[in-house]
């Protein structure tokens, strides 16, 4: 009878095997789904850097959150992202694929740069192994960011051209060339999200890179992206948009493009509904409810169609990103390329991809507002990078803190004292789940709060 | 010497014999049953002792003598008695003075006059030590338990029994239709309950072994066994349901913000027309553009009734007949029973019809079969809207409101055109138009049945074999409309349940009388149990065209996904009651459970139990007219439980495809190979005790359970990868103690007065969670940033979550902004099980006339309710009216150069501001102190005082304690020489109230007793239907 029993236990509803390509797919759809949607982009970190902001519903866009709102990143990161790459990399390893392993340990870093990125000291060296550590110590961001480098070297060294193929791949079609200048190009992102703080280390990890050879993303056609689908898999803002309609562009980014005579303008934002002297109209951030809505649904400015649209891209590194990290190296005396120079291929690379004409393109260029300048050279790209990286909230609001460029004022109605926010807040499931670690994290890195500054965030 | 002793059995109330009844030698295993005419023959000694006993009577004990006269033997109704036969587990009956346990009973009338749709709210404050949180609004779930909560993560309902077959009682609550499913016990229909015995623990319980540990509910269904006359009895119920409690709302301030408000297109084309919130201009009959007026400027005044005129009488008609007969060789009853019900809420319906067939055949002396077969329809055309959720929620809508709204204008929710229109159109579609348009129905069909047979081997051994099984299919529909705000394109959903269990059980019993002192009553026996749930959901995302509920009809692929489990159970048991001069007994129990569902090194487990009785009175002879009975009781058990199918090997889930590739992920849950059951072991000693020829009767229990190895899926800190780990580890501790006293202050031919009190207390401590004590808390349920934990050192059931910060003396710390600081550290607010609880139900006859009311209390315990949250940041509720203008005691204040995003400055109200500023006369300062430790002088808009402390979770908890006036009953019995003519065996009429009234209740706006759902996350409410009392009548008819 005992025979009999046991495989009347047998699970007939799911499966006890797992595939890498599968495994892939679902991981990079699931981090890039919280990476653009609602709780991580669209209600703080966009609000925050004052891309977008709210006309419905304002208490993100001043700033008041609760200990849940912050725990999707958290939450999707580790248990729907982290713990299947690393399912990858036990499969890869036991099926002689190196290039599963590769690109797992790409995404995987991407993972924790976001985590530690906007939460600071994060479980990582005893994250994801639950049958030896059910409440995880958090580590330093700065030990944090050191083991990010190291794995993405050991992944560039495991990706390899020649070797196995791999599927499942919806970032860069199984290329494993590309894999590898993503590989490169996060790491020239970390390298710099470190600089102010341990410019030696940043130095040696771009003199690797140089020495290893493989290169940088190097064309729009190679910007690191998940290209969303028609319903149900579209992008997450067009599904937000298919029902609601609580957001609106910016004040701050509306006037930054308009100073600049910015072709970009158009594509950010869209005209409003009923005709307005100025034709795209942001609204300030942080208003009280009823100040916002008075502004008008229908005379302020809903983000460009591009973004509303179902198949639009979640942008992970773009080329024009690149070009800046590189122009910043440069400027730092990492490298010896010239910093103006690839300042200027930068802002090109963010207009171009926009499909932006090359003359409007050099007119921009050409004007002195834009143009490099080498005395600041933080605020010269501080700026830029920020245009550049509209929509990309997660990854502006690092760059924001890090190079303090733009100088943005707080939320009009916010209710941090005149502050900005600089971090997220933990979620409150750690002070009940993993009370110890959480506690010991706190006492380490400042309260848990979100105007508490970062490790990486020395200004 | 030996004779043949005959006779016939009657009860004392109306005179009529009764089948049956069990007649024995005692201190002999000699026993017979009185035949349907109520007569029998026994042979026996002459001075031997005959004990003629019945359910729900007095038993009677007469000595024989060879006088040869046949024996008329008339037997008193005895409700409360002391000493009565009662059924214990595996449905055996017993002499409830032989039991080491507590076991308490219903009877009949006790829930059939003042019927409820679902059964379980029928039994609050009825019996001692079981909690039952009835349903929110007028249908739904209600949740039952039995001495506190034993199991961490498990279910904590105990197990239902009808005629010795487990039944289901699981409630599925979908996830997309947003309504409060029933638990599946609601099914069945109260008229065909003969009695309710619960088994209220483990020691009363051990028999069911693994299932035992949440106590038992044995429920027995009406017979034809003794039935009269023609045996036709008509029933008919008709009650009507009015809403009881309700959100207390505020008339003095419209829609809008800032105190401004003007229509235009409601979806934020006017002036805050597309807030959702009654922070706009006075309701003072100011002339303001609104939703019905075609950009007219129309008078903006209160329409206080406006949520209430939403709601409508509910009507319950319950009619049902049955057939009885009975002879010597069979009996059976047939019944039939319609239950059709409109709810409070527009649209809302639900039916039931019933049909049960029982029947016993004898073909010889030797062998009895039994068959029972009932089958349920029910059928809801659309259940009423419940929980906070967008295109299908009831009370959403009226807490994000405007209170100028008249819903009556909102009636026809389509114009000319077809087009819908709504007070809001940024958020909300009509409400009628949800009512209406976006349901949920419930199509159930089940069928519960049994076969039993029964054969007497030799004198003292028999044998019994019963097989029974309950299975049912639950489908259900739900419809979202096109044109809905936030589904534009609608959409359906298919969800069908089907839930099967089986149980094969045969037993041999044995009595032998061993000496003059000594009886042994044992039996052993095995059991084979199947249960099998499948569950199939189907979802059409998006429509393609409106109005067509199929799932062919979808812009979209389609969402789908099942599940299939399977568990079995093999078992042994065992059990053996010794007794001593019919004043001592000795019981003992074991049972040896094969789980399918555990590893195959665990799966086999057995469960023991001891238990005692003494009766002191007769062994010491204490018999008085002081004391008429007295029994001391003990006993320890040992039960436990398995778990639910496939958790032992972790799983990938597959997901939608990407475009072309597939999904797969780790589960979220990380399963446990080497799971073992969970342990409960359980102390109970009691008292019972009579007084004054059982004028006065005393109940009395105290337990300790301790339950151990809990299978918990806990939640984990998802830096592990996973949500929750299913591990087993953790101790509970519930300690209570149960007091029954019964009361006969007054009793002569014509009056009687009977006093039931029942009282309860539990007190429940989480000792560990896991065995390495690395986890702190688990959670039971989550509402906004609310959580209820079972957490280690504290009560089961803790509500956590944001509190203020406070200063050394206790005083609220507010930041620079005015409102208070959240404590970034969360705080235990509060625990939602209660302290104890009580009821007392008076009970006076006189003559045919019987009334009794039935008063409940639970006290202690806390709520978090999200109505008073929610209502305080809208502004709808009549608690936010303090500040809002002079008349409310506002302040002064303006904002320096008229810039509102400065801070705001207060003035001495009637004087004018520097710079001729506008003067505001709505302001607020929060009582607190600033950082510095001196008084909080900010000042604020009543809109951002209200708001500014909204999430704080502790504003929002309250005591849930109440006292309520459960239950009215008026009945009136005709004298049965008057019905007779009229071929009647008897007629009553009752006239009958549930939920009458709430004496007692802390929590504003809402009935703290609502049942979030029947899991253990309880504690919270979300925007909960309003509560309803009912009164009807009700008329039974016997030919």
């Amino acid at each position: 009878c005992k025979k009999d029993l046991v495989k009347i236990n047998q699970n007939p509803n799911a499966s006890q095997n797992a595939q890498p390509d599968y495994l892939l797919t679902a991981a990079t759809k699931a981090t890039a789904d919280t990476y653009w949607g609602t709780a991580n982009n669209m209600d703080a970190s966009l609000l925050f850097v004052q891309h977008w902001a709210k006309i419905q519903y304002t208490d993100p866009d001043r700033y008041i959150y609760t200990n849940t709102a912050f725990n999707e990143l958290w939450s999707v990161g580790y248990a729907k992202s982290i713990v299947n790459l690393n399912q990858i990399i036990k499969l890869a390893d036991a099926q002689a694929n190196p290039n599963y392993k590769g690109v797992a340990l790409v995404l995987r870093s991407w993972v924790f740069t976001l985590l530690t990125d906007n939460y600071g000291d994060i479980p990582y060296t005893q994250a994801t192994n639950i049958s030896t550590y059910l409440t995880p110590v958090y580590d330093k961001q700065k030990d944090v960011y050191f083991a990010l480098l190291e794995d993405l070297k050991t992944a560039q060294a495991a990706l390899s051209t020649t070797g196995p193929a791999i599927a499942g791949d919806v970032i860069y079609s199984n290329k494993i060339a590309q894999w590898k200048k993503f590989a490169n190009s996060l790491r020239l992102r970390i390298a710099l999200r470190i600089a102010d703080r341990e410019p030696d280390k940043a130095k040696q990890v771009l003199a690797d890179i140089q020495a290893e050879g493989s290169g940088y993303i190097s064309a729009n056609s190679e910007t690191a992206q998940l290209v969303y689908l028609a319903s149900p898999n579209q992008n997450p803002i067009s599904n937000l948009f298919d029902t609601r309609d609580d957001y609106r562009i910016s004040k701050t980014v509306v006037d930054k493009l308009f100073a600049l005579n910015d072709p970009r303008l158009p594509v950010y934002a869209s005209k409003t509904q009923d005709a307005t002297p100025n034709t795209y109209v942001g609204i300030p951030n942080g208003l009280l409810v009823g100040d916002a809505s008075n502004l008008g649904f229908t005379k302020t400015s809903k983000p460009g169609t591009y973004f509303l649209a179902p198949g639009a891209p979640a942008v992970i590194i773009s080329y024009a990103e690149v070009l800046f990290d590189r122009a910043e190296a440069a400027a730092r005396g990492f490298t010896i390329e010239n910093a103006a120079d690839l300042y200027n291929q930068a802002v090109t690379a963010s207009l171009k991809q926009y499909g932006i004409a090359d003359a409007t393109i050099a007119t921009y260029v050409a004007q002195p507002s834009v143009q490099y300048d080498a005395a600041n050279y933080k605020k010269s790209i501080g700026e830029q990078k920020w245009l550049a990286l509209f929509g990309q909230g997660l990854e502006a609001f690092a760059e924001w803190r890090r190079l303090d460029y733009p100088q943005l004022q707080p939320a009009v109605a916010g209710t941090l004292s005149g502050k900005l926010p600089l971090r997220f807040i933990y979620p409150g499931t750690e002070q009940s789940l993993n009370g110890i670690s959480y506690k010991a994290a706190v006492a380490s890195q400042g309260a848990d709060v979100l105007t508490t500054k970062l490790w990486f965030d020395v200004n | 010497q030996s004779v043949k002793i005959s006779g016939v059995v009657t009860a004392k109330s109306d005179g009529q014999p009764l089948p049956g009844v069990s007649i024995g030698v005692k201190g002999t295993t000699t026993g017979t049953q009185t035949d349907f005419q109520g007569k029998f023959t026994i042979p026996a000694n002459v001075n031997d002792i005959l004990r003629i006993s019945y359910i729900g009577f007095n038993p009677v004990e007469i000595p024989v003598n060879n006088s040869g006269e046949p024996l008329k033997i008339v037997l008193e109704e005895a409700p409360n008695s002391l000493n009565e036969v009662v059924v214990t587990a595996l449905n055996i009956s017993k002499d409830k003075k032989s039991l080491g346990y507590a076991v308490q009973g219903l009877k009949s009338r006790d829930i059939s006059e003042a019927k409820e749709t679902n059964l379980i709210n029928a039994l609050s404050g009825k019996i001692a030590g079981v909690n039952v949180t009835g349903s929110q609004g007028d249908m739904g779930s209600s949740r039952i338990i039995i001495r506190g909560e034993t199991s961490v993560s498990g279910n904590n309902q105990p197990l239902f029994v009808v005629d010795g077959v487990i039944v289901d009682n699981s409630q599925f609550q979908g996830t997309n239709g947003s309504r409060d499913f029933a638990n599946a016990i609601s099914d069945l229909n109260s008229e065909d309950i003969e009695s309710i015995s619960v088994l209220k623990g483990p020691n009363a319980a051990a028999l069911y072994g693994s299932r035992a540990a949440a106590g038992v509910i044995l429920i027995k269904t009406k017979t034809g066994k003794g039935s009269k006359g023609a045996g036709i009895t008509l029933n008919s119920n008709t009650t009507f349901a009015t809403l009881k409690v309700f959100p207390d709302y505020q008339n003095e301030y419209g829609q809008g913000s800032n105190g401004k408000f003007s229509y235009v297109n409601g979806a934020g084309a006017g002036v805050n027309d597309g807030v959702d919130e009654s922070w706009g201009p006075a309701l003072d009959g100011r002339l303001i553009p609104q939703f019905f007026s075609n950009g007219q400027p129309a008078p903006f005044v209160a329409h206080p009734n406006n949520v209430r005129d939403f709601f409508k009488t509910g009507v319950t008609l319950n009619n049902g007949v049955s057939l009885a007969g009975s002879s010597d060789k069979f009996d059976y009853r047939l019944s039939y029973n319609n239950l059709n019900q409109t709810g409070v809420v527009p649209n809302s319906s639900q039916g039931k019809n019933s049909f049960l067939l029982n029947t016993t055949f004898r073909p010889n002396s030797k062998l009895t079969i039994t068959t029972i077969a009932n089958y349920i329809k029910d059928d809801a055309d659309n259940l009423p809207g419940a929980y906070g959720r967008r295109a299908t929620s009831t009370m959403l809508q009226f807490t994000w409101f405007g209170r100028q709204v008249d819903v009556n204008q909102l009636k026809n929710y389509r114009d000319a055109n077809g087009n819908t229109f709504n007070w809001n159109n940024s958020y909300y579609s009509n409400p009628y138009f949800i009512a209406y348009e976006n349901t949920v129905g419930q199509h159930k069909n089940r069928i519960i049945g049994s076969i039993e047979l029964n054969y007497k081997i030799i004198e003292g051994l028999s044998a019994n074999f019963r097989t029974g099984t309950d299975y049912y299919n639950d489908r259900r529909k739900i419809k979202i409309a096109y044109g809905t705000n936030g589904t534009p394109f609608g959409s359906y959903e298919e969800d069908a349940y089907t839930v099967n269990e089986t149980n094969t059980e045969g037993r041999l019993q044995y009595t032998k009388k061993i000496n003059k002192d000594f009886t042994f009553d044992g039996f052993v026996g095995g059991n084979i149990s199947t249960i099998l749930n499948e569950q199939n959901d189907q979802i059409a995302p998006k429509l393609a065209v409106a109005g067509l509920y199929t799932l062919s009809n979808s812009r979209d692929p389609l969402v789908s996904s099942n599940y299939y489990g399977k568990l079995k159970t093999y078992s042994y048991f065992a059990s053996a009651q010794l007794g001593f001069r019919n004043y001592a007994f000795l019981n003992l129990t074991g049972r040896n459970d094969w789980s399918s569902t555990l590893p195959s090194s665990s799966l086999s487990y057995f469960y023991p139990s001891v238990n005692g009785s003494l009766i002191l009175s007769e062994a010491l002879d204490l018999k008085s007219n002081t004391l008429s009975y007295l029994k001391l009781r003990g006993g320890w058990s040992k039960v436990g439980k398995a778990t639910t199918p496939y958790q032992l090997i972790n799983t990938y889930n597959f997901t939608a495809p990407f475009g072309t590739n597939p999904q797969q992920s780790a589960a979220s849950i990380n399963l446990n190979p080497d799971l073992k059951p969970e342990t409960t072991t359980s102390g109970e000693a009691g008292v019972e005790a009579g007084f004054f020829h059982d004028r006065v009767r005393l109940d009395l229990s105290v337990y300790n359970t301790n339950s151990v190895n809990q299978i918990l899926n806990v939640d984990v800190s998802q830096t592990t990868g996973y949500s929750q780990k299913l591990i087993n580890g953790g101790r509970i501790n519930n300690k209570g103690l149960e007091v029954q006293l019964g009361l006969s202050p007054f009793k002569s031919k014509d009056f009687t007065w009977d006093v039931t009190v029942n009282y309860s207390r539990n007190k429940s401590k989480v000792i560990s969670l896991d065995n390495e004590g690395k986890l702190q808390s688990y959670i039971l349920g989550t509402n906004r940033t609310v959580q209820v934990l079972a957490a280690v050192g504290q009560p089961y059931g803790t509500l956590f979550g944001n509190a203020y910060t406070r200063d050394a003396s206790g005083n609220i710390v507010i930041g620079a902004n005015g409102t208070p600081v959240i404590n970034p550290t969360k705080q235990y607010l509060g625990k939602y099980t209660p302290d104890w609880l009580g009821s007392i139900n008076n009970s006076f006859t006189y003559k045919g006339v019987n009334l009794s009311f039935l008063v409940d209390a639970r006290i202690g315990g806390s709520i978090y309710s999200n109505t008073n949250r929610t209502g305080t940041y809208t502004g709808v509720l009549a608690s936010t009216l303090p500040g809002r203008g002079a008349a409310n005691g506002g302040l002064s204040y303006y904002y320096p150069n008229n810039n509102t995003s400065a801070a705001a400055v207060q003035i001495a109200a009637g004087t004018s501001a520097p710079g001729g500023a506008t003067v505001y006369d709505d302001g607020v300062i929060f009582k607190g102190v600033k950082a510095d430790g001196t008084a909080n002088t900010t000042i604020l808009p009543a809109q951002s005082y209200y708001k500014g402390f909204t999430n704080v979770d502790e504003a929002f908890v309250y005591s849930a304690s109440y006292v309520k006036l459960r239950e009215v009953k008026l009945g009136y019995t005709f004298p049965s020489q008057w019905v007779k003519g009229l071929g009647l065996q008897s007629a009553t009429v009752s006239l009958v109230g549930r939920n009458l009234w709430i004496i007692h209740k802390n929590v504003p706006n809402i009935d703290p007793e609502t049942a979030f759902n029947t899991g253990n996350g309880q504690g919270l409410e979300d925007l909960t239907l309003p509560t309803v009392r009912n009164i009807g009548f009700n008329v039974n008819l016997k030919f």
